[in-house]
């Protein structure tokens, strides 16, 4: 026996949850999984996306950024503090899917989904983000890196609802850049992507954290890269060896969608391009978000 | 079904811009397509699939599927008539029998009371297979020892053109003069080498079928581009008269050639018979890739022009392999067609090409949107482009020397009559600003092609009704290019009424005459054609009873406004509906079929009617591209399409053609293609894997028509429209691309990565000199 409810309130979804259904907010991934024949939907479904709380956005000048789980994506690009201050977040926001998906889907789904591919994964780890996670027995605070075990796979248990997502507070000098390799505009999925988030002072890195997507099991940071841009003056060497640390720490496979030759290749092109678009950024410059369009001759585009 | 005119702001230039009248469900969402029927009491096909490429079948066991509460049919091939079907070859039966020989092949088909039912019971089949060895590779399936795909294939029945050999299904030549002496007198031979991947039609909506049977006779609402020949199809399967099956087709999600031919209607109404209910199928975007035979081919093509300095052409070989995949189909002409395409419309002095159409076990091959032309298209564009730099000229030079023009001849000796192919390619380089400068990163890049008028018999009636409203019945299938929803426009016309005075009664074998349906860019120059002489009949039916009516002299006649009238007395006239009301007034039409061109195809081999090219449709487009060298990633900026199609007789509805098809045209040039394992297992059927372009890839798009009256041709000069906007799309962006890189890339689709390495092959080249 199949069943759908729809809580109003998080108590209500949180029970729900408790009695073994599970939940579904834009359905972007659940929905069109099941039809794809990758999981059969859930005997027990319980809608969220009528829980106002979880909507909200909220963060001020010089402080952490709290993202409900049910911020869409479309919400997160307009917002002018995630523009400004996550600027690499908006970047992979922008992308994500097409109009509809990035309409419905939510961060809140796109984090419990874990998929190594998902664009805004990068740009979370980067900003140290942490998944606050709440069940009838309490609520937790997971890091990003520590919640995602696999692909698809989670820490979190059955009856665990992710609620929000907690970004730390960005470092005035800060840049940040997601950019994507991009067979087509839309409905695209990562084959390489990359994040940079730098932080400049006096005209040297004094922070940078950088990740790649797409070219391992996971999405991971890479320290090597992290390290041979910090310290420097941010010059074509640094942004170089940084990139090629970034390319020297992935692990691509071949697959249909490319060789691991090409991964290889383009994980240091598309650092690299991560890299300077966030340093643009660092620096004052007016980068178009997403920052991917830049790269292929749009209007507005870095050349 | 109103027919509204478009305001005149928003009209396209010149007649003929209407609101089409299966416009507006479309848009809303409230039109029905097969997938939306529901039939009291029906039940759920599914199919069993072969999985393997190649096996023998050991032994199929049904009786656990049966015993499934809730399964109503389940049918093998051993219940129905052993009866082979397909065009030229006659090699496949509905579900197999004894050998699987791809892996979409239907081994069994389940009717369940539910659809997860169904499911359980396709899966409960148990299937003993003996795995025999694989053949994908269709070049090596020539190799002497390759395994046989038809081992039985000369016992076969066949069309007395076929040439068969090995795994070879048809071959195919084109031969005029001595291409080895034409070579001997070149100043330079130029060789090049391509290979196009197989790809799909991919049309949105996937297929469904519904049977339901009165008595012995059955009722299939399908989603087919070709209902008579689905109707043809059953009846020959099945072992019933035509008379007995009638196809009806509910709006159509698009097809693109992916929906002619006979697909799955006699399988469901097998299990409909079966079943004693109506039976509905319904596809998965899966199904559509794998089970469908009927998918763009794969073709590796060589290559050999010899040329004099001063750009003659005196001699071509080439030497064409085609994919033909497991089964014949509707696809056996392909090699033939292949081999026109790499002519192409020059003028060449000495030719001899020779296409192998081969069995594999891969998917098979068929029509889809102008089959074989855009991939030979663009392995030959590619090709002339290095004929003109051998020899030092710009390569529209080239072609302006070597194009055909009215009494040139073509390949097999076919004499043109009044042809715009030049002026294609002069308004081409117009429209794109050919020579300007660009940044290093831009290029364009140009390309011609053709593709020939088909002529097949058509017929159609119109009703006039008492109240001076009218009924056109035609044959004819609307597969979303709005050929059929212009026919009102062409019969008001005619008949001095109102578009929106007309419905159309379409896509029911039942009530209107045979048609070839929506294939070979056939609606308007064939269907249409039928229409207006039935309008022509009606008109003669009208103003022999209006000149009774008004005592008047027929040649003082006139119909205008809904009416009849005598010239010069406005008070002197009658309605179309008094003259109507009588029910008396109904017309008929077919007109003449135009017959093929006359040539001299004498050396040639394998000949399946399209060694000459009737009304031939001439085309050059140019392509704008921008390439990132670093990545491989190429967006195209610009397409301009200059094309001859005869008299234009309905310009948005062309345009539409042509924006459609140079989007298409983008995809096949970068992203699509189906990539396959070395068995023939496909390895991206999926739209996330199998690439699209979106809209927000398709580039800015320029139409313009070069408007000559084709003689002997389609209704008012016209020719048809919807399939060559298709075929130089992909070469227009190749040469585009090469003269950004430097290099040529060899593969379709140019996908960034066969980008990227051609771009890095050409960059060490430079270091290495």
């Amino acid at each position: 026996m199949r069943s759908f409810t729809s809580a109003a309130t998080l108590e209500e979804a949180i029970a729900a949850l408790g009695a073994g259904a599970r939940p579904v907010a834009g359905g972007t991934d659940l929905v069109v999984g099941s039809r794809q024949g990758k999981a059969p939907l859930p005997d027990a479904i319980v809608a969220i996306d009528r829980i106002g709380a979880l909507r909200a956005l909220d963060g001020s000048d010089g402080e952490a950024l709290r993202l409900g789980a049910l911020v869409t994506h479309e919400a997160i690009v307009a917002s002018e503090i995630v523009r400004s201050r996550f600027t690499a977040l908006a970047d992979a926001s922008a992308i994500v899917g097409s109009h509809a998906t990035r309409a419905n889907g939510t961060i809140g789904g796109n984090v419990m989904n874990a998929s190594p591919a998902m664009d805004t994964g990068g740009p979370l780890l980067c900003f140290e983000a942490t998944a606050t996670l709440r069940s009838h027995e309490g609520e937790r605070t997971v890091p990003l890196d520590e919640l995602w075990t696999g692909p698809g796979s989670t820490v979190a248990t059955p009856g665990e609802l992710l609620v929000a997502i907690g970004l730390s507070a960005s470092v005035p000098g800060t840049g940040s850049a997601y950019v994507r390799l991009e067979y087509r505009r839309h409905m695209e999925i990562a084959v390489v992507g990359a994040t940079a988030v730098v932080t400049i002072d006096q005209g040297s890195v004094v922070d940078a954290r950088i990740a790649i997507t797409a070219l391992a099991p996971t999405i991971r940071r890479v320290a090597e890269a992290e390290r041979a841009l910090v310290g420097t003056d941010a010059g074509a060497d640094a942004i170089a060896g940084a990139a090629g640390a970034a390319a020297a720490g992935s692990a691509p496979i071949t697959d249909v969608r490319a060789s691991v030759d090409y991964r290889t290749a383009m994980a240091e092109v598309v650092a690299r391009r991560a890299i300077e678009a966030a340093l643009a950024r660092a620096g004052g410059a007016d980068v178009a978000i997403p920052a991917s369009d830049a790269l292929y001759g749009d209007p507005g585009a870095l050349r | 079904m109103a027919v509204e005119t478009v305001p005149p702001e928003h009209a396209a230039e010149g007649a003929g811009a209407f609101v089409r009248s299966d416009g507006k469900e479309k848009v809303t969402g409230s039109g029905r397509y097969t997938a939306d029927l529901t039939l009291t009491g029906q039940a759920y096909a599914k199919f069993r699939y072969a999985g393997h490429p190649h096996a023998r079948i050991v032994r199929i066991d049904v009786s656990k599927a049966r015993a499934l509460p809730g399964v109503v049919a389940v049918v093998t091939q051993d219940d129905l008539p052993d009866v082979r079907f397909g065009g030229l070859v006659q090699d496949r039966t509905l579900f197999a029998k004894d050998v699987v020989r791809f892996e979409g092949e239907i081994v069994a088909g389940v009717a369940a009371l539910s659809e997860a039912a169904a499911t359980e019971a396709a899966r409960l089949i148990d299937v003993e297979y003996e795995p025999l060895p694989a053949v994908s590779d269709f070049v090596a399936a020539m190799d002497t020892g390759a395994p046989r795909i038809h081992p039985d294939l000369a016992s076969y029945e066949k069309d007395e053109n076929v040439v068969a050999d090995g795994n070879t299904m048809a071959y195919s030549t084109i031969v005029k003069g001595d291409a080895d002496a034409g070579m001997a007198e070149a100043d330079v031979v130029v060789k090049g080498r391509y290979v196009s991947d197989a790809s799909q039609g991919v049309p949105i909506e996937p297929r469904a079928v519904v049977a339901q049977w009165r008595g012995d006779e059955v009722t299939i609402w399908s989603s087919t581009q070709v209902p008579y020949a689905a109707r043809a199809g059953v009846a020959q399967t099945l072992q019933v008269p035509e008379a007995n099956v009638r196809i009806v087709v509910p709006l159509l999600g698009g097809g693109f050639g992916a929906k002619c031919d006979l697909h799955f209607e006699a399988q469901v109404a097998a299990l409909a018979r079966d079943a004693k209910r109506p039976v509905k199928l319904v596809f998965s975007r899966r199904e559509e890739f794998v089970a469908i035979a009927q998918r763009r081919e794969g073709i590796v093509m060589e290559f050999e022009t010899g040329v004099t300095r001063d750009g003659r052409l005196v001699a071509r070989q080439a030497t064409l392999i085609l994919d033909k995949g497991a089964y014949c189909g509707e696809g056996g002409f392909l090699g033939q067609m292949a081999a026109m395409h790499a002519c192409g419309p020059y003028v060449i002095e000495n030719i001899r090409v020779e296409a192998s159409l081969n069995y594999t076990n891969n998917q098979p091959s068929g029509s889809v949107r102008a089959p074989t032309a855009p991939q030979v298209c663009w392995g030959l564009e590619q090709h002339m482009d290095e004929v003109a730099r051998a020899i030092d000229m710009d390569p529209v030079e080239l072609r302006r020397r070597t194009l055909i023009e009215q009494g040139a001849e073509g390949p097999t000796r076919q004499v043109f009559d009044e042809i715009g192919m030049k002026q294609t390619l002069e308004r081409a380089v117009e429209m794109i600003g050919y020579g300007r400068d660009l940044p290093d990163d831009e290029a364009i890049g140009v390309a011609v092609g053709w593709w020939p008028s088909a002529a097949a018999p058509s017929g159609a009636y119109i009703h006039i009704n008492g109240d001076g409203s009218g009924t056109i019945v035609t044959g004819a299938q609307e597969n979303g290019s709005g050929a059929v929803m212009a026919m009102p426009m062409f019969v008001a016309e005619e008949l001095g009424m109102d578009p929106g005075d007309f419905t159309i009664l379409y896509q029911d074998t039942a009530a209107a005459n045979w048609d070839m349906g929506s294939s070979g860019s056939q609606t308007t120059f064939n269907s249409g054609r039928a229409v207006l002489g039935a309008a022509a009949d009606v008109r003669e039916q009208l103003l022999d009873a209006a000149a009774e009516e008004l005592e008047a002299d027929r040649e003082d006649l006139e119909l205008v406004d809904g009416g009849v009238r005598v010239k010069g007395s406005p008070d002197r006239s009658v309605t179309i509906g008094a003259l109507a009301e009588a029910g008396t007034i109904h017309g008929k039409g077919s007109g003449d079929v135009p017959d093929a061109p006359a040539g001299d195809t004498g050396g040639c081999v394998g000949r399946f009617g399209n060694e000459t090219f009737l009304a031939p449709q001439l085309i050059t487009q140019a392509a704008h591209v921008k390439v990132d060298r670093a990545t491989g990633v190429v967006r195209v900026l610009k397409v301009v399409a200059a094309h001859d199609s005869g008299r234009i007789l309905n310009r948005s509805g062309a345009d539409g053609q042509v924006t459609g098809g140079v989007v298409m045209g983008v995809g096949l040039a970068l992203s699509e293609g189906t990539q396959l394992d070395d068995e023939g297992r496909q390895r991206n059927p999926a739209l996330l894997d199998y690439k699209l372009v979106t809209c927000a890839d398709a580039p800015e798009i320029e139409v313009d028509w070069i408007q000559i009256p084709a003689k002997d041709a389609g209704p008012r000069g016209s020719k048809g429209v919807g399939e060559p906007p298709q075929v130089p799309t992909a070469a227009a962006v190749a040469n585009a691309i090469a003269e950004v890189i430097g290099s040529q890339v060899q593969h379709l689709p140019m996908t960034p990565e066969r980008v990227w390495s051609a771009a890095r092959e050409r960059g060490s080249e430079e270091v290495e000199a």
